[in-house]
This record gives C-alpha cells, structure tokens and sequence, in this order.
C-alpha cells in the first residue's frame, strides 16, 4: 500500500492472491470429491434415455425415412393403380342387317326403357332432346323426398 | 544395530497419471483430482464473482463439465489452469441463468467468524473492493488479472489455456492492473 492509500503492484497482487480464500476455506473438499465421483458413476451408469437414443442415432432415422419413403411410394402407385382412365369404353358398332327377328325385338324392348336401369340427369342431356315421359321422370328425380 | 532405512517417498502420481487412471475407470483417481483442485478452483471462482452461497455448486459443476471433456483436454496447459477456464464458462452460464432470478450474496464480513475483528474488517474491504472492480472487468482481463496475480500463472500457461498470444495475455493483465488501480484510489 503507497502512502496515499493507493495499491502498488505488489499490494494488488497480495489483495488479489487473498481473494477468494476464506471463501475456499468453507468449501469442503472431500465432500466435494465423493460429490463429484457420485455424479459421475451415475452418468456412467445411466442408461441414456430412449428417446434421446432413437433422435441421436443415425442410423435408425436413415431407416425411418426409407420406411417413409417406400410407404409414400406405395400409396401413390396404389391410387395410379384404381384411379377412372377417363377413357371411354370403346363402342361396338353392330350392323343391324345382321341381327336375327328374336335379337332385333329384344334390342327395341332394351332401347324403349330407357329410364328403368338409373334416373336421368339433366347434365346427361338437353331438355329439348327428352320424351315427356323423360321430362317426368327428371322432374321426379328433382322433387325432394319426403 | 543396523541404520535404519530412509523410507523412499511414493511419488504422487501426476494429473496426467490420474486423468489416464480415471478413464481406465478409476474413480478414486477423479476423486483424487477434485481433492487436488478443489481449493485453487473455488479461490478463482471466488475471485472471479461466483456467491459464497454457490461455490460448492460452481466448484461441483466445474468438475463434472471437465470430466466429461477430459478427452478433449491435450496438454496445451496445466489441468489446474485448463479447470480454471472451465469454472470461469460454467460461471458466466450460472451469472446468465441468475439475471433472471436475482439473489443479494450476503456480505463476507458479516459471514466471518474467525480472526481478529479490526484485521478481518480490514481485509474483507479490500478484498471485496478488489472483488467489486473485478465485476466491472471484460471477462478477458478479469480471468488473466487472476490466472496471473491470484493463481501465480506465467503468461505463457495463460495464453495456452484461453487460447491467446503470451504478449496478449500480458497486455490484458496490464489493462486490468490499470483500471484496478484506477478504481482503488
């Protein structure tokens, strides 16, 4: 210490190297090791937990995401599979010369109910292009169920 | 009457021995390392800021935090110094954490029960003074103003353990020096 009340260097370094001692006094120093050894038999004991393990390990979530990937693929080729072409069917032209009197009445009674298989719709057809028995049917089919 | 025979003193095995030891899965030689260090640690981390009230946490942490990296320790330094830059990180993450849940430390002298009055009066304002100024500090000159007063460290030691030039860690010391003495006029 100078005479002004100032620190030297040397009174600095005496401060500083007592700093902290009676602090580090009062710390019990076996304590502390059997503390420490405890903590660190545990860690080493530990099981690491699962999901830590499965979020950490590279390769199961490489096989999580092919599992994904080959699951996606399958699905997709599924639906591409069922899906509506779009495509009409091709339509078989038949000479009507060729039918026999048996296939030709059977063709007529098929052509003269034209409304007994499904209801008509009016997307189906224009107005003007159905019979008045049409016309009712589709009037019908409009009329809400009771 | 034969002379008796001087008993060969058993050499302390080194921190290195007992790092190697310890690995291998000797716990009492970790234990042995903690028993070693213990003092100098708290000392620092005293110096340093940590409370009274958790130095033996500090002291605690700072050792499991080393263990655990014990195998990215290569001998740039002492392990006592390389512990010390370990204490000082695991400091800074309890300072963080403390912002949030603010406690007054209770002051030195009025824990102290030991000593004579006046002295031990005497003592704790300049050591809390010098603990005070420390706070206010950069972090880099605080740790090497301490490395070199409190813990005796040549520059070089220092500048191994913080990752820095000798001639920068005998810049930062001179700066700390400065602004110390400025502070305690």
């Amino acid at each position: 210490m100078n005479d002004d009340g100032t620190l030297d260097d040397a009174g600095l370094r005496e401060v500083a190297r007592r700093l902290g001692v009676r602090a580090a006094d009062r710390v019990d120093v076996e304590r502390t090791a059997q503390a420490v050894v405890a903590r660190l038999r545990e860690e080493r004991h530990a099981p690491r937990s699962r999901e830590a393990w499965l979020w950490t390990s590279p390769v199961w979530l490489k096989i999580a995401a092919a599992l994904v990937i080959v699951a996606g693929a399958g699905v997709v080729a599924r639906a591409v599979r069922h899906a509506p072409s779009g495509l009409a069917a091709p339509v078989e032209t038949v000479d009507l010369g060729d039918l026999s009197v048996a296939e030709l009445r059977e063709l007529l009674q098929s052509v003269e109910q034209p409304g007994a298989a499904e209801p008509v719709s009016w997307l189906d057809v224009g107005l003007e292009d159905l019979s008045p028995a049409e016309l009712r049917t589709l009037l019908a089919s409009l009329e809400p169920e009771t | 009457m034969t002379p008796a025979e001087p008993v060969a003193a058993v050499p302390s095995p080194t921190d290195a021995a007992l790092i190697a030891a310890w690995q291998g899965g000797d716990e009492q030689a970790a234990a042995e390392l903690v028993r070693r260090h213990t003092r100098a640690l708290a000392r620092f981390l005293a110096g340093t800021g940590a409370p009274e009230a958790d130095l033996d946490d500090v002291v605690q942490e700072t050792f499991i935090r080393a263990f655990r990296a014990v195998a990215t320790f290569r001998g740039q330094c002492r392990f006592r110094t390389w512990l010390l830059t370990i204490g000082g990180n695991v400091l800074k993450d309890a300072h963080r954490r403390a912002k949030r849940a603010r406690v007054v430390p209770l002051a030195d002298e009025l824990r102290s029960t030991d000593g004579d009055p006046h002295e031990r009066a005497v003592a704790a304002e300049a050591e809390g003074r010098l603990g005070e100024v420390l706070q206010g500090l950069p972090r880099l000159q605080r740790e090497v103003f301490l490395l070199r007063a409190q813990q005796g460290l040549e520059y070089d030691e220092i500048a191994a353990a913080l990752g820095t030039t000798p001639g920068a860690a005998r810049v930062h010391y001179h700066h700390a020096v400065k602004r110390l003495k400025e502070c305690l006029k």
